[in-house]
């Protein structure tokens, strides 16, 4: 069910009415049956894999659970000697919950890919042996929905919170509908209270939910799906237009993969704060972003944050990254030696963050581009820091600001020639195009409305961006937005409702592939 | 504002939005779905879902009718003005493109249920018949919910609340609506059939001009047969129940299967089309006019699918008798469960007609002036005229009247084994002096088209001072007609004016003034058809005046459209090519080529332009 059916809203008009309407105490079991009917229209059959996560990580957190409670029932002095007694115990249940979900993930979503890395060495090994591929389909959200249990999971390891006792309320958790399109995805401790507290009904957060859905609506229907039709145009047979014009697709692929990403992110959390639940930020306006590590803190934020949380700091602090440690500062001298282990842990994060996008080389690629740059970007750190003081280069200022920012947004774009062309060397292709053959003049000969938009679906896309950009501007600048919207007078609030939804309206949910009557009998 | 306030004047706002949208479309009405008067437009609403908008159109006509024939597309070309005439009916042409046969079913019980019906008229069309149940787009191929039973709310909510562009394009339309038929009105509200007053008005030609002008028949796409049993038993189920509907209510019925192009008769498999016809024909009689040696000759097609009305008027000659009008002898068959199976066998014989039984060539001569100083492009000296006309009729060329190509063309009357016609634009005065003698010496007809308003004009330019090539007068005129030698037609009465001795706008061709109103230029051209041939008919005797000249050979599709509508159904332009006529398509009577003669054409040119024409 897409967030911008009409079926999707009537379910979450249904559902608001049902959530207020109906005794407190049912609330959670409505979001929890809504859950379920969404799941079950999009994903069809698929549902069952929500019901493995959920049983997998529910079983694995209850025997955690009392593992954990044995342990901190354990008098004090004998803690220690009880936590090493159970400790291979809660690491077996711990890897084993990853595993039956990890294994899965990779069967259902990077099996084919690697069987077809695989074929050649099958064939040299025993010729016509075919390695079979996998059949299954993807399951709806399942790279969040399984990200998310797997860190909650860990997190009752951890023993950060006991486990959740009530097998409906932990789907509910795992299956929470408006973040199984496109995450984010929450931590169990944030998310979990919130599904199962009772509410009053909050006209404040009916409308800044409200608020938000119709700035994703905009942000993903007037302004992504405008520009990706450009971008298919071009990407559907890159090697007929020149290399500027594919430098401005891939310009408009940024738009267009920010404004639906985010814009569907705002719907997520503006439909859960329909029922009163904040949901985690998952974009931080990236555009502003000074370094590509800046980027990825601003930019799928709860994706980031999983990674540093249940990947990174694991595997900085194991023992293997430990002994590496010890041996780069005996072995390579001054700052380098003390940042090589970091670095190498940076590189397999951004990698496995390549990866996670999807079994394909050009996540690989996309995966290792980055992770390269900030590896080399923090292993050339100190010598940047002595070339900027030999240039006398002001830290504070707006001109080092506004470069700094112009970099990244440089490189962001290079790196999504990786993940849009349509395979990787069409990208480095496209890259070698847009340098040597750019061909400028096709920018404004008329080449650009011959790929399916028209004048004004541009001055569509621009005047939108610049409202968009304006209030990004505002929120990174001064704050939040709707304090200083409620301060106007009414009428300019209520211009405030009406522009956005005329907007919404015109340009936004009237779509292009409207069929006018000059095309029923275009040949009479 | 507090956000309860701020809650109900979302709500508010999302609502009065939502009534504009609903509202705007209930009072545009693009589908014709609301009986409502308010910016009425039924050709536009017909075009847009015949379906639905002839429904919305009967409610407020149907005393105006008593007759109805349905089916889809191709049903449009049976034309409702011959079942008229045959019938002495009122017939409504019920067409809807894409139609099947429960969509016919529908629409016959709803007629029958509502409405006194003398006669109905189903065409059995082979594709439509193949196919049966289907929706594509729901706005234009929705059946009203009187005819589906669909729920009401369901059907008018989907109008309601369409797409609002639908109801903004009807608006914009309503700006750029011409008296010619554009692609948002193709529909003639008042017979229901399609508008087809430009496709019926344009020149026909060679079959090489015609695959030239529509590749579609040089190139015919390859496809597969797409004949589906089930439907073909649906569509048979159908027809047995308004068989059975007629029956019960007295209704005469008629079941046509509309002629079908040879290239997609191809698409069906023969023992499954067999097979379908043969369990017609247990279902019911009907008149099979869809493969014959009509089928493969694309200058009766509008397009691949679709024959033109001349084939109609054909179809309708022979179910009704109708003798005066050419019909080719394999066309149509009456077909009862007794002859059936032989019928299936002559359709697997079908063959196109020899070329030599259907089609003429005939050139056709243009002068103008006879003059013994002959000079210039349009001037010929008798000397030199006598010499052309008499290599004429020694090489045993016969020169004919317009209206034994009409008689041709129409009823299929041979012509002589070499025709030609002989033609004078303008009416000077050397035609009578010089050319009607010699016409007249060498037994050869022509045909003159004056100039109505200066016929007579011996010295002076009209009623000016300015001096005038003299022009005959219409007792010199009324000689020549009487003579047997010479007709005379129309070069309009007063379209072709010489603009420097006019005092206002002139009128030097045929065509509308640049921003002069289509009604005001419509009015003017009408009313020169009026004069032209009262002015000929009184001076001369003539009795058919439906030939014209264009001056200088211009026109354009509302010329030719207004020109068919005040009975001139003969015209020549000044195209200097051969003509190749088509029996049974008067349109090869619309654009009548003409080779230029005068002083600097040989007589071997004369000759070979003759013979190229056979060639």
């Amino acid at each position: 069910m897409s967030f911008t059916s009409l079926a999707f809203l009537l379910l979450v008009g249904g559902a608001v009415l049902a959530y207020y309407i109906l005794p407190k105490r049912c609330q959670w079991m409505v979001l929890l049956a809504v859950s379920m009917v969404f799941y079950w229209v999009g994903g069809g059959k698929t549902i069952l894999y929500v019901f493995y996560t959920a049983a997998t990580v529910y079983a694995a957190t209850l025997l955690l659970g009392h593992f954990n409670a044995l342990k901190n029932a354990a008098p004090k002095e004998e803690k220690k000697a009880v936590a090493a007694k159970y400790k291979p115990y809660r690491r077996a249940v711990v890897l084993a919950a990853c595993l039956a979900n990890f294994v899965l993930l990779y069967v259902l979503k990077y099996w084919n890919f690697t069987a077809g890395l695989l074929q050649p060495l099958a064939d040299r090994l025993s010729p016509g042996a075919q390695i079979p591929l996998s059949e299954l389909v993807l399951p709806l959200g399942v790279s969040f929905f399984m990200f998310q249990s797997v860190g909650y999971v860990i997190d009752v390891y951890r023993d950060k919170h006991p486990p959740e006792k009530n097998f409906a309320k932990l789907l509910l958790f795992v299956s929470f509908f408006p973040q199984m399109v496109q995450g984010p995805i929450s931590r169990f401790h944030e998310l979990e209270p919130q599904l199962l507290a009772q509410r009053n009904l909050d006209c404040t957060s009916l409308k800044y939910g409200i608020q938000l859905i119709l700035w994703g609506y905009f942000k993903k229907l007037v302004i992504a799906d405008r520009a990706a039709v450009l971008v298919n145009s071009v990407m559907g047979n890159p090697w007929s237009h020149s290399g500027s014009v594919l430098a401005f697709s891939i310009f408009f692929y940024c738009i267009q993969l920010y404004c639906d990403f985010s814009g569907g992110i705002d719907i997520t959390r503006g439909v859960a704060q329909l029922f009163g639940i904040d949901l985690a930020e998952n974009f931080r306006r990236p555009v502003f972003s000074t370094s590509l590590t800046d980027f990825w803190r601003r930019w799928h934020i709860t994706l980031g944050a999983w990674m540093r949380d249940y990947l990174f700091y694991p595997m900085s602090l194991s023992k293997p990254f430990g002994r590496l440690g010890r041996y780069t500062r005996k072995h390579i001298k001054g700052k380098l030696g003390k940042i090589i282990p970091t670095s190498l842990a940076t590189f397999i994060i951004y990698f496995v963050i390549g990866i996670w996008h999807g079994a394909n080389w050009r996540y690989v690629a996309f995966g290792f581009w980055n992770g390269a740059i900030i590896t080399a970007s923090l292993l050339l750190a100190p010598r940047f820091l002595k070339w900027k003081e030999a240039l006398h280069i002001d830290d504070q200022s707006k001109g080092w600001h506004l470069f700094q920012v112009i970099r990244t947004n440089l490189l962001v774009f290079l790196g999504r020639y990786i993940t849009r062309a349509p395979r990787f060397l069409t990208a480095v292709w496209m890259v070698k195009e847009t340098l040597l053959h750019p061909h400028w003049g096709d920018l404004t000969n008329g080449t650009l409305l011959t790929l399916g938009l028209s004048g004004s679906d541009f001055l569509v896309i621009a005047l939108s961006m610049a409202v968009l950009l304006a209030a990004e501007w505002y929120q990174e600048k001064k704050g939040p937005i709707r304090p200083a919207l409620e301060k106007q007078t009414p009428f300019v609030q209520w211009l405030a409702i009406l522009i956005p939804l005329v907007v919404l309206f015109c340009f936004g949910v009237l779509r292009a592939d409207y069929i006018s009557s000059d095309f029923i009998y275009k040949q009479f | 504002m507090t956000s309860k306030q701020w809650l109900a004047l979302f709500c508010a706002t999302v609502l009065c939005l939502g009534a504009c949208v609903v509202g705007f479309n209930w009072l545009a009405d693009p589908f014709g779905v609301f009986t409502h008067k308010a910016l009425e437009w039924s050709s536009y609403e017909m075009t847009l879902n015949p379906r639905t908008a002839k429904i919305t159109y009967l409610k407020e006509h149907h005393q105006e009718y008593d007759s109805y024939i349905l089916g889809c597309s191709s049903t449009s070309s049976f034309p409702t003005e011959q079942l008229n005439e045959y019938l002495d009916a009122s017939f409504y042409n019920m067409i809807m493109y894409g139609a099947d046969m429960l969509d016919v079913e529908q629409d016959a019980v709803y007629l029958l249920e509502n409405y006194e019906v003398k006669n109905l008229v189903v065409n059995v069309y082979l594709d439509n018949a193949c196919v049966y149940d289907q929706v594509t787009n729901p706005l234009s191929y929705s059946m009203p919910p009187e005819t589906t039973g669909e729920s009401a709310a369901a059907f008018y909510a989907r109008y309601l609340f369409m797409d609002p562009r639908h109801s903004l394009d009807k608006l914009k339309a309503m700006g750029e609506d011409t008296y010619l038929t554009q692609s948002f009105d193709v529909f003639n509200e008042v017979t229901g059939a399609y508008d087809k007053k430009v496709r019926d008005a344009e020149a026909i030609g060679s079959l090489e001009q015609y695959y030239e002008s529509y590749p579609i028949f040089a190139d015919y796409p390859e496809a597969a047969c797409f004949t589906d049993e089930d439907a073909i038993t649906g569509t048979l189920e159908s027809l047995t129940r308004i068989r059975d509907l007629c029956q019960e209510k007295g209704v005469n019925l008629l079941v046509l299967c509309a002629p079908v192009y040879a290239d997609y008769w191809d698409y069906f498999d023969f023992d499954q089309v067999a097979d379908f016809y043969t369990r017609l024909a247990q279902v019911t009689d009907y008149w099979d006019f869809s493969y014959s040696s009509v089928s493969f000759e694309p200058r009766y097609f509008y397009d691949e699918t679709h024959f033109r009305n001349c084939v109609g008027e054909m179809a309708l000659a022979r179910v009704f008798g109708d003798d005066s009008v050419y019909i080719p002898q394999d066309f149509g068959v009456y077909v009862t469960a007794d002859n059936v199976s032989s019928h299936i066998q002559d359709l697997r014989a079908a063959q196109p007609q020899a070329e030599e039984s259907c089609t003429a060539q005939v050139p056709v001569f243009l002068y103008h002036q006879i003059d013994p100083q002959a000079e210039g492009d349009i001037s010929i000296t008798p000397e030199h005229f006598e010499a052309q006309i008499a290599a004429l009729a020694e090489a045993g060329y016969t020169a004919v009247l317009p209206e034994d190509l009409q008689a041709y063309v129409n009823q299929g009357k041979a012509l002589p084994e070499k025709p030609i016609l002989i033609t004078f634009d303008d009416g000077y005065l050397s035609n009578y002096e010089y050319a009607w003698p010699i016409l007249e010496k060498y037994g050869m007809k022509a045909t003159i088209f004056v100039i109505g308003s200066t016929v007579g004009n011996t010295e002076h330019y009209k009623d000016t001072d300015y001096p005038i090539t003299p022009h005959f007068t219409w007792e010199q005129a009324r000689e020549m007609v009487d003579s047997g030698v010479i007709s005379i037609q129309s070069h309009t009465y007063d379209m072709h004016q010489w603009a420097p001795y006019e005092s206002g706008q002139a009128r030097e061709n045929i065509l509308r003034w640049e921003r002069e109103s289509e009604d005001a230029y419509r009015q003017v051209l009408s009313q020169d058809c009026g004069l032209i041939r009262e002015a000929i008919t009184q001076g001369t005797g003539e009795d058919q005046v439906h030939v014209l000249a264009y001056p200088n050979g211009q026109l354009d599709p509302l010329a030719q459209v207004t020109l068919l509508e005040n009975g001139f159904d003969i015209l020549f332009t000044t195209q200097a090519s051969c003509n190749t006529l088509l029996k049974g398509q008067p349109q090869s009577l619309l654009g009548l080529g003409r080779y230029n003669m005068n002083q600097a054409v040989s007589v071997e040119q004369t000759l070979e332009w003759a013979s190229d024409a056979r060639g």
